[in-house]
């Protein structure tokens, strides 16, 4: 069989490898390798890609396996989009226990990256609320994790290096509305936007738009969103998007001037410090999914997306230094997001999200300009013990990466010898011998 | 009172097109599904799907080319009036190394048309008896003209069009029976999953919903999705001299 390209989500080169298309979950198979399993393909850099292997790809393992209208989990194969699964959910008056920016990624991928919401300081991540898995080991006949296990807690966020994620339970939450009451509020600089999110804590949702190139005396401009379920209740479904990019846009479409004016705008798009209003859950959670293949905006080149955490503990002073380091290059684009994370842990071992504030940019690719500024970058978040999220990731160095995940000795145990990808191989990468005193 | 459900009995149910209509007919009604196909496991997976989605579901093993099979027993298994006959197997095979075996050829035949027929035929009988109903088949675009590249395939389908036509004239004078014939084109589907995308093909969902509302509304023949009819419309136009210089 001929071997087919597969494009992360960035778009910045693809992995040539072969393709097994299982449309049955025991048709799946774990050797030999390498091989890893790929989902709908929204990780943004080379995690969920493997140049030269042998791709898994579950998207057609979309099957519901039970449902337990009493207690809320769902059992379902990995492939299925979490768009499927709200349109299961939503009118039976459920919903995800928490969501990513967008509706079109796998229950599998979900998994294996242990995404994060807008409600992370409430309910923690994904992976939380996943009570059950199956495995598919190249070394073993298919096997449920259970949380508790070591190896569910190495399979959530384990980028699916433990195996083929053939079903899993998700823990639903139950709604009475499809609709949430939402508070737009602007804001200047960290400093407010942390006594926002202090002062959120009867809001289920919160999350903030920054404008990445705002200059002024008051520091980064930006608007804090914020939102709670509403009591209107109607249980109404997302409709797909109907708008599409359909090739790459020209590499200059983004510019620092368009991306100004489209913040400018974005920036003035309410009157007042404030603005209430009732929005269905589509454009509150998943404002990215009303276009597709948006990313194709960054052209030919592709683009990068850098996501850090700093540590509450080292106040807000290391991400002030980001935002200044990037509105000095001039980079950036206008999808900047800033949250704060809670302290609720998440049993996986390389789980990203930990205690404190993260960052999530994208940055058309510039080449070497843009390299460099991520190599500034990385400075401040190593020196603050913070981290990099490796599903965002095409270029952290292997050293940032064992340093920010001290579980990593723990997860290694739990790998499963045929599976890989070009990330992993990235990080695997011998490193020096520690000089011994 | 509350409705009574929406009974189906579908021949090949694990088909993706077929899988997909199910579901969607599972989201706006209550549903009596028998599954009937080739393999248990697949049947399986299938039924706990389609009941995780409301629907009552039980399964029937079969082999299609078995010509023992009786058909009108399993339809008659179960009692009641049957909603909707939807008739969904099929194979597509590697047509160049086919066609230097007979056998192959045949076996393309009997899948795709011989045993389509068959069933078809017993279908309208049953259709007949209780005076009202559906009987749905999946046909191709493939059927519409001989093309190099996958007429074996084709012309299974384009016989399958002509016998959905001839029951449709059949069961012209009874108002409540309807005969449908979807012609899907290219889909995302486990069969396409290695050839390279293009903006023709489309999901099994989109599919799916499609071919349920054309089986809701008693179309006749309905592409899917519609602008494929003007596609084919201008494949069958093209004179010979020049369809013949294409790879199509």
């Amino acid at each position: 069989m001929k071997p087919s390209a597969f494009h992360s989500w960035g778009r910045l080169r693809p992995a040539i490898a072969q393709r097994e298309t299982p449309a049955w979950r025991h048709e799946a198979q774990a050797n030999p390798g390498p091989r890893l399993a790929i989902g709908l393909g929204r990780s943004y850099g080379d995690s969920g890609l493997l140049d030269g292997g042998t791709m898994v790809d579950t998207r057609f393992l979309d099957r519901l396996i039970s449902f337990a209208p009493e207690s809320g989990i769902l059992r379902a194969e990995a492939g299925i989009s979490l768009d499927a699964v709200l349109r299961f959910a939503v009118p039976r008056g459920w919903f995800l226990p928490t969501t990513p920016g967008t509706r079109q990624v796998s229950l599998g991928g979900a998994i294996a990256n242990d995404i994060h919401g807008k409600n992370h300081q409430l309910v923690g991540c994904f992976g939380n609320h996943v009570p059950r898995l199956a495995l598919l080991r190249s070394d073993a006949p298919q096997q449920e994790c259970r949380a508790g296990d070591p190896l569910h807690a190495a399979t959530i966020g384990g980028l699916g290096l433990t195996g083929i994620i053939t079903w899993a339970e998700l823990q639903l939450r139950p709604i009475r509305s499809a609709w949430l009451d939402v508070e737009w509020i602007r804001f200047h600089g960290l400093s407010e936007f942390l006594a926002l999110s202090q002062e959120s804590t009867t809001w289920e949702h919160s999350v903030a738009w920054i404008d990445c190139l705002s200059t002024g005396k008051q520091g980064t401009r930006g608007i804090f969103i914020r939102g709670r379920w509403s009591d209107h209740a109607e249980l109404d479904l997302h409709r797909d998007a109907k708008l599409r990019i359909p090739f790459d846009l020209p590499g200059f479409t983004l510019n620092p001037l368009s991306i100004r004016a489209f913040n400018a705008l974005y920036y003035r798009r309410f009157r007042g410090p404030t603005k209430h209003l009732r929005q269905h859950y589509a454009p509150f959670f998943h404002p990215l999914d009303s276009v597709h293949d948006w990313n194709r905006i960054y052209g030919k080149k592709g683009f990068y997306q850098y996501q850090c955490v700093t540590p509450t503990t080292a106040g807000t002073s290391p991400m002030e230094e980001i935002l200044r380091l990037i509105r000095n290059a001039n980079q950036g684009s206008f999808l900047a997001v800033l949250k704060t994370f809670g302290s609720l842990p998440s049993p996986g071992m390389l789980s990203f999200p930990t205690p404190g504030i993260t960052l999530a940019l994208d940055f058309p690719n510039r080449g070497a300009a843009t390299l460099q500024l991520f190599k500034q970058l990385d400075t401040i978040v190593r020196d603050c013990g913070g981290r990099l999220y490796p599903a965002k990731d095409s270029r952290m160095s292997a050293d940032d990466f064992q340093r920010g995940y001290q579980r990593l000795g723990e997860f290694e145990r739990h790998l499963d010898p045929a599976f890989s990808s070009d990330f992993w191989r990235r990080m695997s990468r011998p490193t020096p011998q520690p000089r011994h005193p | 009172m509350t409705k009574p459900p929406y009974r189906a009995i579908v021949f090949g149910a694990t088909s993706a097109i077929a899988s997909a209509i199910l579901r969607e007919i599972t989201r706006s009604h209550s549903a009596e599904f028998l599954l009937v196909g080739r393999n248990a496991t697949k049947l399986g997976n299938l039924a706990d799907d389609l009941r995780a989605y409301g629907a009552n579901c039980s399964i029937h093993t079969i082999d299609f080319l078995d010509p023992t099979t009786d058909w009108s027993a399993i339809i008659e298994k179960q009692t009641g009036h049957w909603d909707l006959f939807l008739i969904a197997h099929g194979s597509l095979c590697e047509q160049e190394q086919a066609l230097t075996r007979s056998i192959d050829v045949a076996h393309e035949i009997a899948v795709n048309f011989t045993s389509h027929a068959t069933i078809a035929a017993t279908c309208s009988a049953a259709l007949r008896r209780q005076g009202r109903g559906t009987l749905a088949a999946i046909g191709s675009v493939a059927g519409d003209r001989g093309r190099q590249s996958n007429f074996l395939y084709g012309s299974a389908k384009a016989g399958l069009a002509t016998f959905m036509d001839g029951l449709r004239h059949r069961h012209a004078r009874e108002k409540d029976i309807h005969i449908v014939l979807l012609k899907p084109g290219m889909t995302n589907s486990p069969m396409t999953a290695d050839i390279p995308k293009s903006p023709l093909f489309s999901s099994t969902a989109k599919v799916g919903a499609l071919g349920w509302e054309a089986i809701r509304r008693a179309t006749p023949v309905a592409y899917l999705p519609g602008w494929w009819r003007w596609i084919m419309f201008a494949i069958r136009a093209t004179p010979a001299a020049l369809f013949h210089r294409t790879k199509l």
